[in-house]
């Protein structure tokens, strides 16, 4: 039996599940937590991104096994956080999304960002999210719902 | 006239001796004190065959052991392609050879070998129709191995099921493709002698020697070659350029050897292909890991230790690695006003995983901090580590890192390993786009 904080909250997750499980299996089919998606499997799209002990972490790659106690952030819990709470609201003001799929990790990404870098330079937004992919290019809108964001107080 | 005679005839003796000096050299464990025995005649526990656990099973899973520890799968494996049926290429300076067919099959296999013609293409480098093989068998290193070691692993690769795979022909270069001047390298290299133990040395030094020597013939790869391509044990284990791949100073040199390793570092990573702050296995050494060195028993895995630990140092021009991690912020760092493109692809392709700091929050086995290969300003194995990926299957779970061969430029690879050995290693690389691209053929599969 494993237990997982997950947004605040003790998860467990049973014997069924072997530990060396990506988190994102878990998450997705295990606690029906849907809104991390799976992109490409191999830590190169960013559709994943969570947050352990606050970094930001591509779930497909992290075994749920070496979780442990750390705190998981996921899509579904980072609006209660400030910055989180922010970004999404800076992501709604502008339509940042088109098709939305990568967007959960693109919001975590974003986020994670913030909690370091409060008022990210153009360089520091292409540090923190070149890992994120998105089809749709988005990249121009996600750029400036960063700034705007920013440019709140909290 | 005399003198000019006498001149003449010292001349030649000098250079007969720094021949003589070239082309002889010590044997694989004659740096150690002591003198070597016979084996018959050594009283010491035995350093030969399998380990206690196994000493009661039956000759085939003994053979099954030893075949692990002589590592015969690495190189009688062609990536894709069935276990021990060979085809496997080897890029060297005068062509490519490949490595023939070890399962039973009658017609292209071994399945026809008698024990005799088994322990000569071991011992001997003799293949059954009395032709040389070539010394890329490492004949000169299994000549160390007891017929009875040898045969159980002949009987172990009897119960394998038998693969129908001709040999492929070898591509060398003129005068390299004449088999039978083997026959002069031989004279100088070619010893055919068992393992004698050393009585100075402990019970545990002797199998260690055994299993690094006679089995996992470990200086192949890590021990720099003569002028005759010869193992030159004058600077063993100092580290060497293999198929592309750099395999490191395994002496005890405290820079750029082992000499700073823990024991118990040094245990972990031979037994399961990782430690903490030295990083893992990847490319040839991590398919050493996975194929032979993770099937040692603890007691084994021990005496490679005790061995390791006794080779003197050989210095090399490696840096001692770097501990401490980059600066969280990409701005910061030995790398702030490099060329972006390395930064670029960096941010995009490996920050997510390895981490601006490079202690990766993902994995301890992405973790490039302390790592040989990041503390290597050659960058040779970063980027053959980015070129072709990790991809190990391991107790805990598979390792993986994807291969970025196919989806970035020679360019690209060359500016995000020297990015890499910048900011998290000791001394950064300068590669080009021509470098990857001789790294790239050097390790091909062809």
């Amino acid at each position: 039996m494993l237990r997982l904080q997950i947004n605040g909250e003790e998860r467990l997750v049973g014997d069924d599940v072997d530990p060396k499980t990506p988190l994102l299996w878990v998450l997705r089919d295990h606690l029906s937590l849907v809104g991390s998606k799976f992109g490409c499997g191999v830590a190169q799209c960013g559709a994943c991104t969570v947050h352990v002990d606050g970094k930001p972490v591509r779930s497909c790659q992290l075994t749920v096994g070496n979780v442990g106690a750390k705190a998981v952030t996921t899509i579904e819990g980072i609006g209660k956080t400030p910055n989180g709470a922010k970004i999404q609201a800076a992501w709604m003001e502008i339509e940042v999304p088109q098709c939305g799929y990568c967007q959960a990790g693109q919001i975590m990404s974003a986020t994670a960002l913030l909690n370091s870098t409060p008022s990210p330079s153009d360089s520091d937004i292409d540090a923190a999210m070149a890992g994120n992919i998105c089809r749709c290019g988005t990249y121009i809108r996600i750029r400036q719902a960063i700034k705007n964001a920013a440019a709140k107080s909290v | 006239m005399k003198t000019f005679g006498i001149a003449i005839a010292v001349i030649i003796v000098i250079a007969l001796g720094i021949a003589a000096w070239l082309l002889l050299i010590p044997g694989p464990i004659a740096f150690a004190s002591g003198s070597t025995v016979a084996l018959s005649d050594y009283t010491g526990a035995n350093p030969t065959g399998v380990p206690k656990e196994l000493a009661q099973a039956d000759v085939i899973k003994r053979g099954e052991y030893l075949a692990h520890a002589a590592d015969c799968i690495a190189c009688h494996t062609a990536p894709g392609a069935p276990a021990y049926a060979g085809g496997f290429a080897f890029n060297l300076p005068f062509g490519t050879m490949y490595s023939t067919n070890i399962t039973p099959d009658k017609e292209t296999g071994i399945g026809n070998y008698t024990d005799q013609q088994f322990l000569d293409a071991l011992h001997k480098g003799v293949r059954a129709d009395g032709q040389q093989l070539y010394p890329a068998m490492s004949y000169t290193s299994y000549a160390y191995m007891t017929d009875a070691d040898a045969l159980a692993i002949k009987a172990y690769l009897f119960t394998l099921p038998a693969v129908h795979a001709p040999a492929r022909e070898n591509r060398l270069s003129w005068p390299f493709n004449q088999r039978g001047l083997m026959a002069a390298w031989n004279l100088f290299y070619k010893s055919d002698e068992r393992f004698r133990p050393n009585p100075a040395q402990s019970a545990e030094w002797n199998r260690g020697a055994y299993l690094a020597e006679a089995m996992g013939h470990c200086g192949e790869c890590h021990t720099p070659r003569n002028l005759a391509y010869a193992l030159n044990n004058r600077s063993k284990f100092a580290g060497a350029l293999t198929a592309g791949w750099r395999a490191y100073n395994i002496s005890g040199d405290k820079a750029a050897g082992l000499g700073d390793w823990t024991d118990a570092d040094l245990s972990t990573y031979l037994s399961t292909g990782h430690a903490d702050g030295h990083g893992g296995s990847a490319g040839p050494m991590g398919e050493a890991t996975d194929n032979s060195l993770t099937f040692l028993t603890p007691g084994d895995i021990h005496a490679l230790v005790v061995y390791l630990r006794s080779v003197p140092a050989q210095q090399s021009d490696l840096p001692h690695t770097m501990e401490t991690p980059a600066p969280a912020s990409h701005r910061e760092g030995a790398t702030a006003g490099m060329d972006p493109r390395g930064e670029q692809v960096f941010a995009g392709a490996c920050a997510a995983c390895h981490d601006w700091t490079g202690v990766s929050p993902t994995s301890k086995y992405a973790t490039l901090t302390g790592v040989r290969a990041v503390n290597d300003p050659s960058a040779t194995n970063v980027a053959q580590t980015i070129i072709n990926g990790v991809n190990r299957q391991t107790a805990e779970g598979t390792i993986f890192m994807p291969g970025f061969g196919e989806a970035y430029s020679d360019d690209d690879i060359a500016a995000v390993s020297n990015y890499v050995t910048t900011r998290f290693g000791a001394q950064g690389a300068h590669l080009t786009a021509n470098d990857i691209a001789s790294l790239r053929k050097q390790a091909a599969q062809q």
